[in-house]
């Protein structure tokens, strides 16, 4: 045995036009949990494939336990013990958890007749290896994203893994399942399993890996000990940019509340909340997933009703039983999952910009003015520096961050006095997540009254001038910037 | 890829255009449109225009649509106006939604024929075999003779919306009325439909004889109606005690009516009708003048009048009688 | 048995059946004919083609796929048959028949096959383009017309009877046709092919995540072209059974028919999005619009209004099946489809 399991080097791939990897290298070492980063389109998903046996390089070498691998198939990476646990971790939603543990190891044996008997046996062997408690005749889509990625998880070491690949394995998790994901890792790790962990957060490279690797623009940037490593480094050799996080501070404070909400109730996700917003500020609402704060997001922009309290805009009350007339009066919303809420993903970018402003874009005899549209268009297209050749490509085609931004622009377009953000950076890289958070800002200062609900602590911390905490429906804390530590949060917030 | 994909189909088209310029440079075009191009009995009347061509060599040929559909059927006539024939013979699927098109070939000068489309308005002639009166009797008739002229009988069209096969089972009722006094109508379901369908025609005498067990006829109107039912009476066991009477074709019934499931059957000649058509259309074009009675030189149709209060609709006297010692002499 | 019970009433079989229940039970009541001997085998005569034709469409239906050429390739293959056997002065048995045109329908599915499971290409647009040429092969180039005399071997197969089915009552015999072993014995191989080989649960996983499918090692494009010939050679063999139990072969009345068996077996509780969905519920809801269809007159519904009728069913029973997909969302089910388009 050799002290490496992989070594990559020089490997280059091209797409038709586009040169995703120019020469970058990898080496892992038994047992090594590894962290590889970058940016969206870095090509470390490239690099994935070419490892799992999906491409091939155009050039370079790859070498496995010291036999140097030419050419191959997925089932041949899968034989030598490479496995990858894809973002959407490849389950079958409509299947039984017992099948889809199953599946693999049966046709990679080549059968062809089902044995539902043995089926289960090998599935119950395989949540055994991790201890993973899951009812086998439950469909996987009725699981959790948790409960997924662990069968993802076993199905992958019942091929007596020596390298596991995981891409971007914490996106959906919440905290506490990410503690529990890190307790896998390390217990694979024990037993000389070597792990690739595909991520751009932070503070997840600093707590599981040993040595990290950051690739940019297909190029390899930096490679080393992650102990070597701090937050401006990270940031710096991710995006090529250095920035200055600054902490934001209300300038402009209305003197009277702009939002206020009395004892707000919805039965089953939050009761008695109450709080207030003035224009110039940015109030942080943070809690557990189950702590009801997207329920209150929902509820303030009536996608749900709350069923008790109410809500005050500008000293009125004023009753939001639908969108439109939370946007009637000012108040809009930046759903949590932007894909399926917030976007029509295959229409344009300039239809999904002026979606919200299409009636002030009429002329006068009520027809759509479509000089008009184009002027709106190039205007938010360059106000939020969304990075794309033409306004008329579908919204999908964008990265997330471009995408949030878009749906930031949608909303600043019909000029709003309140912005609710759920999760305004999920799934966002690093330049596009100091962006939107310098936006944010920048509209605070102007005046508007900004909530962010967000569990992502640092961001929280960052950008409001006040912190509401939430547990299980009820606000338990309220912290002003100075008191908002990371530590004072957490403590109120499990 | 794409590439090949797209010249393929240019070729394709190119090769379906070729095929449209054999066009002849006969006098007149006269074009025949049935229901549909597969069903035995257009495919009767294809024999008759193809000889009609042959005899007179006239540029006329029979084209139908794939599917009995009146949406097909309109966009067929719709192809023909554009192609821009002389005359279009047509056996309408369903009249009303064909009249907006008849009423464009009218407009572009195209001469209109139908034939079992008495109620169209926008035609220069409607041609039936017979008077729709005379050959519902003329049904009726028959399984009336078969069900020893009493018992309890109903009536089987292809749609209730087709023009001549309901108007075929009314003047059969209305003869039954009048001449059978022992005959009654089945009230609850005096009329169901086979969809021209030999194996819905099946099923819903199935479903009669179980639900009504006095049921002693069935009156076919359409080419599967009687055929289907005589299924359903061989299979139930009923040979001898239900009758089932209509159109039906010859050769294809001929078993039926040898072994005795079914006793007559009632006909016009297709071949004869789609001649009559193109007769009518030729003396039309021709400017000849169109008095009662009209002699068009076809069997049945040497003395045509025109039906009571119609100045459009022409009769003939066009109907046979099938049974299994003439099933042979058709020759089709 | 508590939880056995539970995950019963999870499944959409159950509620089918009851519904086919209380159809059956309101026939009896206003015919007193429906638990007649004879109308029970004329029911079960009646499910045999459209039976034939559900278990392809369920198949590729939870591939994640379509096919509404069915009617079309079943048409042309025993027209084919039908028309070249007799030409040929065919007197043997129904084997050759039934080799001949199951030969043709697995030529023909393999053409759906080919471009639906090797190059990709949307089935529902696929099947649409192999439709009209189906039609068109047998209406052009074999010059299609009604074949009323079909060869001895397949008339008798038609006319022969596995057993009489008399009613003591009115003395009304039904015939159970032999075409309904076959049906039975493809029911039974078709299960056993979804439930106990690879492939069949290769079908299951395509439908349920084609990607995923393919990383966990099943051949996708083979699976599915497969399945198309397969489909291929059991709606050739429901056309010549049809066309054997007529004694005639009518090449166009089949046609048409794809929605009527689409529609039953999304009623059955098949997902039409793929990848959910059992034979057992997939029959059920055949047999609810084969009895539907074949009961307008024992339940006394006026002619004019039976559209109207069978509409209205089908309207309810795919909405309870869509109900349960909108529940299916609310755990979470769909959830991951919405993953699947973002990867």
């Amino acid at each position: 045995m050799s002290d490496i399991l992989l070594r990559a080097s020089g490997i280059h791939k091209s797409f038709v036009g586009v040169h995703a990897l120019k020469g970058v290298s990898l080496e892992i070492a038994p047992g090594e949990i590894h962290c590889l980063a970058g940016e969206n389109g870095c090509g470390k998903s490239t690099l994935i494939k070419i490892i799992s046996g999906v491409y091939q390089p155009d050039a370079g070498s790859i070498e496995f336990d010291g036999k140097r691998l030419d050419k191959i198939t997925p089932i041949d990476a899968i034989l030598l013990g490479i496995q990858v646990i894809y973002q959407d971790f490849s389950v079958f939603p409509n299947l039984t958890v017992m099948e889809n543990l199953a599946l693999n190891s049966e046709l990679s044996n080549k059968r062809k007749v089902v044995n539902w008997k043995r089926m289960r046996q090998i599935a119950e062997e395989a949540v055994a290896k991790i201890n993973f408690q899951v009812d086998l005749d439950a469909l996987v889509g009725t699981l959790s994203v948790a409960q997924k990625q662990m069968v993802a998880i076993s199905r992958a070491l019942m091929f007596n893994a020596r390298l596991i690949i995981m891409d971007e394995p914490t996106t959906a998790l919440t905290r506490k399942e990410v503690q529990a994901l890190f307790k896998v890792i390390m217990q694979l790790k024990a037993q000389g399993i070597a792990i690739l962990f595909v991520s751009h957060k932070l503070n997840e490279v600093f707590e599981i890996s040993e040595r990290f690797t950051i690739f940019r623009n297909g190029e390899l940037v930096v490679t080393g000990q992650t102990k070597d490593l701090d937050a401006a480094k990270f940031s710096y050799y991710m995006t090529g940019r250095a920035f200055s996080e600054e902490q934001f501070t209300a300038t402009k404070l209305g003197d009277k509340p702009l939002l206020e909400v009395k004892n707000l109730g919805l039965a089953g996700a939050f009761s008695d909340i109450s709080f207030s917003l003035r224009s110039g500020e940015i109030l942080g609402i943070t809690g557990l997933l189950d702590s009801g704060r997207s329920e209150l997001a929902l509820a303030l922009f009536g996608i749900r009703q709350a069923d008790s309290g109410e809500i005050l805009i500008k000293g009125k009350k004023t009753a939001i039983t639908c969108p439109q007339d939370a946007i009637n009066n000012g108040l809009g919303l930046v759903p949590e999952d932007r894909l399926s809420e917030g976007l029509f993903l295959p229409r344009s970018i300039a239809d999904n910009l002026i979606i919200a402003e299409v009636d002030r874009l009429a002329n006068r005899f009520k027809v759509f003015d479509r000089e008009k549209r184009q002027e709106e268009v190039d205007r938010l297209m360059k106000e939020f520096a969304i990075a794309s050749p033409n306004a008329n490509n579908a919204c999908q085609t964008l990265s997330g961050g471009n995408q949030q931004r878009v749906v930031l622009g949608k909303w600043l377009a019909c000029g709003l006095d309140i912005l609710v953000l759920n999760g305004p950076t999920v799934g966002v890289d690093i330049g596009s997540k100091h962006d939107i958070h310098a936006i944010l800002q920048n509209l605070a200062r102007e005046g508007m009254g900004i909530i962010i609900i967000s569990d992502d602590l640092p961001e929280v911390i960052q950008n409001c001038s006040r912190v509401i905490i939430l547990k299980e429906g009820k606000i338990v804390q309220e912290l002003d910037a100075a008191e908002a530590t990371e530590q004072a949060i957490l403590s109120k917030m499990m | 890829m794409k590439r090949i994909l797209s010249l393929l189909l240019v070729s394709v088209m190119l090769l379906a255009l070729a095929g449209t310029a054999f066009a002849q440079d006969k006098d007149w075009e006269i074009v025949v449109v049935p229901k549909d191009a597969s069903n035995p009995w257009f495919v009767r009347m294809k024999v008759g225009v193809d000889e009609y061509a042959a005899e007179t060599g006239l540029n006329v040929y029979q084209k139908g649509t794939p599917e009995i559909d009146a949406t097909l059927q309109a966009q067929l006539v719709q192809d023909l106006i554009a192609q821009g024939v002389d005359a279009i013979c047509v056996v309408p699927v369903n009249p009303e939604s064909l009249e907006p098109v008849l009423k464009q070939a009218m407009d572009a000068g195209i001469v209109v024929i139908a034939h079992e489309g008495a109620s169209l308005e926008n035609v220069n002639y409607d041609i039936e075999a017979f008077s729709n009166t005379g050959y519902g009797a003329f049904i009726m008739d028959n399984l009336a003779e078969a069900m020893g002229e009493e018992g309890l009988y109903t009536t089987m069209v292809a749609h209730v919306t087709n023009a001549s096969h309901n108007e075929w089972a009314d003047a059969g009722v209305a003869h039954q009325k009048e001449k059978y006094p022992n005959m009654t109508l089945l009230a609850d379901e005096a009329r169901v439909e086979s969809e021209d369908n030999g194996d819905v025609a099946y099923n819903k005498a199935k479903e009669l004889f179980k639900k009504y067990p006095d049921l002693k006829g069935i009156m076919g109107t359409s080419s599967y109606d009687a055929p289907g039912v005589a299924r359903a009476i061989d299979e139930l066991g009923l040979v001898g005690k239900v009758f089932t009477s209509g159109t039906g074709m010859p050769a294809d019934n001929k078993a039926l009516l040898e072994s005795g499931t079914v006793k007559s059957l009632t006909l016009w000649d297709p071949a004869l009708a789609g001649k009559a058509m193109i007769a009518l259309a030729v003396k039309v074009l021709n400017g000849e003048a169109i008095e009662a009675p009209i002699d068009l030189a076809v069997d049945g149709y040497t003395a045509l009048t025109f039906k009571e209060g119609s100045d459009k609709v022409l009769e003939g006297q066009g109907w046979i009688v099938i049974n299994k010692d003439n099933v042979d002499s058709f020759g089709f | 048995m508590q939880k056995n019970l539970k995950k019963l009433t999870k499944r959409s079989e159950p509620y089918i059946f009851l519904v086919v229940l209380a159809l059956c039970l309101l026939i009896e009541v206003r015919s007193g004919q429906f638990f007649t001997a004879n109308n029970l085998v004329d029911i079960a005569s009646a499910m045999v083609v459209p039976g034939l034709f559900a278990i392809g469409t369920f198949m590729v239906i939870v591939s994640g796929g379509i096919d509404v050429s069915f009617p079309a390739l079943a048409s042309l293959t025993s027209y084919a048959t039908t028309k070249i056997l007799l030409d040929a002065g065919y007197t043997g048995g129904i084997w050759l028949p039934i080799l001949m045109s199951m030969a043709m329908g697995a030529l023909l599915g393999a053409f759906n096959g080919v471009f639906i499971g090797f190059l990709g290409l949307p089935a529902m647009i696929v099947t649409l383009g192999s439709s009209s040429v189906f039609k068109g092969l047998m209406q052009g180039a074999l010059n299609s017309v009604q074949l009323t005399v079909i060869p001895k071997g397949m008339q008798s197969f038609g006319t022969s009877a596995l057993f009489v089915a008399t009613n003591p009552v009115s003395g009304l015999t039904s015939r159970m046709p032999l075409g309904f072993l076959v049906f039975a014995a493809v029911l039974i191989l078709s299960f056993f092919i979804m439930r106990y080989t690879f492939f069949g649960r290769g079908i299951y996983a395509i439908g349920g995540n084609e990607v995923s499918a393919h990383r966990a090692g099943f051949h996708t494009k083979r699976t599915k072209f497969l399945l198309y010939v397969f489909v291929g050679m059991t709606a050739s063999l429901a056309g010549l059974i049809r066309t054997c139990m007529m004694q005639q072969n009518h090449p166009t009345n089949m046609l048409g028919m794809e929605m009527n068996i689409i529609a039953g077996v999304v009623l059955g509780g098949t997902a039409i999005t793929g990848g959910a969905g059992s034979l057992t519920g997939c029959m059920l809801g055949t047999l609810l619009i084969v009895i539907v269809e074949n009961s307008m007159i024992l339940i006394g519904i006026p002619t004019i209004w039976k559209s109207v009728f069978v509409g209205a069913l089908i309207i309810i029973g795919t909405g309870i099946s869509a109900y349960q997909v909108v529940r299916a969302n609310r755990t979470g089910g769909f959830k991951s489809r919405i993953r699947e388009v973002k990867a």
